[in-house]
């Protein structure tokens, strides 16, 4: 929970410019960050807080991009399980993360 | 019906709400849930509004016809720490308390110590007499005090306008020996013994700290534990059989 975050958020808001907020709502097995953790993502791609960075905020990064362009909320399914070729995902959990445009 | 995701409701501890999740049920059964959501924990959770107008919070059945997954979110006032004595530890706790997200007041009685130049990242410094500067301070649930003072005389008098007002934590520096005589002797002018048990002192965990950066490491770590429903043991302790090196 991040004060910064959210005051960002309401000027943002005030100022008529479009934030897209993922949040971890719940999750599974062993994941860097729990349930309520926040990522900030602003239009021009950089974004404030982290989910737990690597490759799963990557993957929530780009759907975030998606969502701030279609404005279509959306539920993530990070998947830290399954190591990919050359890829780190040690951390053996599922999370679900709910993606949403605000503004 | 009308839930569309991302619709959003706010709830007061007090049951008031804000806006709406797009149903007068879905409301009504949402508001009990996140009252709840005030004194339980997990402070974030995710429930299952059914059709039939029950409210699951135990697993998430993933969505099943008919029904509305709401995630529940508790919005905490950010961590408050009030540091009595700009020190060598009091300035090591304000720097590592900034890194944490702590809103971070700073008192002490000598101005030259008790300063903006030297607590830039304090919300807060006030040069004054603990006592008085201590009494002019609200002291909630998420707010932490802890008495790093240049002596145990300053502390004690903190510890006077501290204890049994309603902090969250309450730490005091220094020896089991002269913690317990200072201890003795609020205790001795009547405060309350269960108020006085509960002070964290001598303060912090048990790590080994010497110099005053790692003894803020050592407090703000117990504080932290304390919060987040910690044990302090090692992640490493209590590996199971199976992965222990042979």
């Amino acid at each position: 929970m991040s004060l910064d975050l959210y005051r960002e958020l309401c000027d943002s808001l005030a100022a008529g410019q479009p934030r897209v907020l993922a949040t971890v709502a719940d999750t599974r097995g062993s994941t860097p960050r729990k349930a309520g953790a926040q990522m900030m993502l602003r239009p021009d791609g950089t974004f404030f807080g982290t989910i737990g960075g690597g490759c799963g905020e990557a993957e929530v990064w780009q759907e975030a991009m998606e969502t701030m362009a279609d404005g279509r909320p959306r539920t993530v399914l990070v998947d830290l399980t399954e190591p990919v070729d050359g890829d780190d995902k040690i951390c053996g959990g599922v999370m679900r993360v709910f993606v949403e445009r605000i503004g | 019906m009308g839930l569309v995701a991302g619709a959003k409701m706010l709830v007061h501890g007090d049951g008031r709400t804000v806006g709406s999740l797009g149903s007068a049920d879905a409301d009504e059964a949402m508001r009990d849930v996140a009252v709840a959501a005030f004194t339980a924990t997990p402070r974030v959770m995710t429930a299952t509004w059914r059709l039939d107008g029950r409210v699951a919070t135990d697993r998430p059945s993933q969505a099943a016809e008919g029904s509305v997954e709401v995630m529940v979110q508790l919005f905490e006032a950010p961590a408050r720490l009030v540091i009595v004595g700009a020190g060598h530890v009091g300035l090591a706790l304000a720097k590592i308390a900034e890194l944490l997200g702590y809103e971070t007041t700073v008192v002490d009685d000598r101005p030259e110590f008790a300063n903006r130049e030297r607590f830039p990242m304090a919300l807060q410094v006030i040069a004054d007499e603990v006592g008085p500067a201590l009494d002019s301070l609200t002291l909630d649930a998420s707010t932490a005090v802890v008495l790093v003072s240049r002596g145990h005389r300053v502390d004690e008098e903190a510890l006077r306008h501290a204890v049994g007002r309603g902090a969250g934590y309450v730490g005091m520096i220094g020896s089991r020996r002269r913690t317990r005589t200072v201890l003795d002797h609020l205790a001795a002018e009547g405060f309350p013994a269960a108020a006085l048990e509960a002070v964290s002192t001598p303060v912090g965990l048990d790590i080994g700290a010497e110099t005053p950066e790692e003894i803020a490491v050592s407090i703000l770590a117990e504080i932290t534990m304390l919060r987040r429903g910690g044990t302090g043991t090692r992640m490493s302790q209590g590996r199971p059989d199976g992965e222990r090196l042979t």
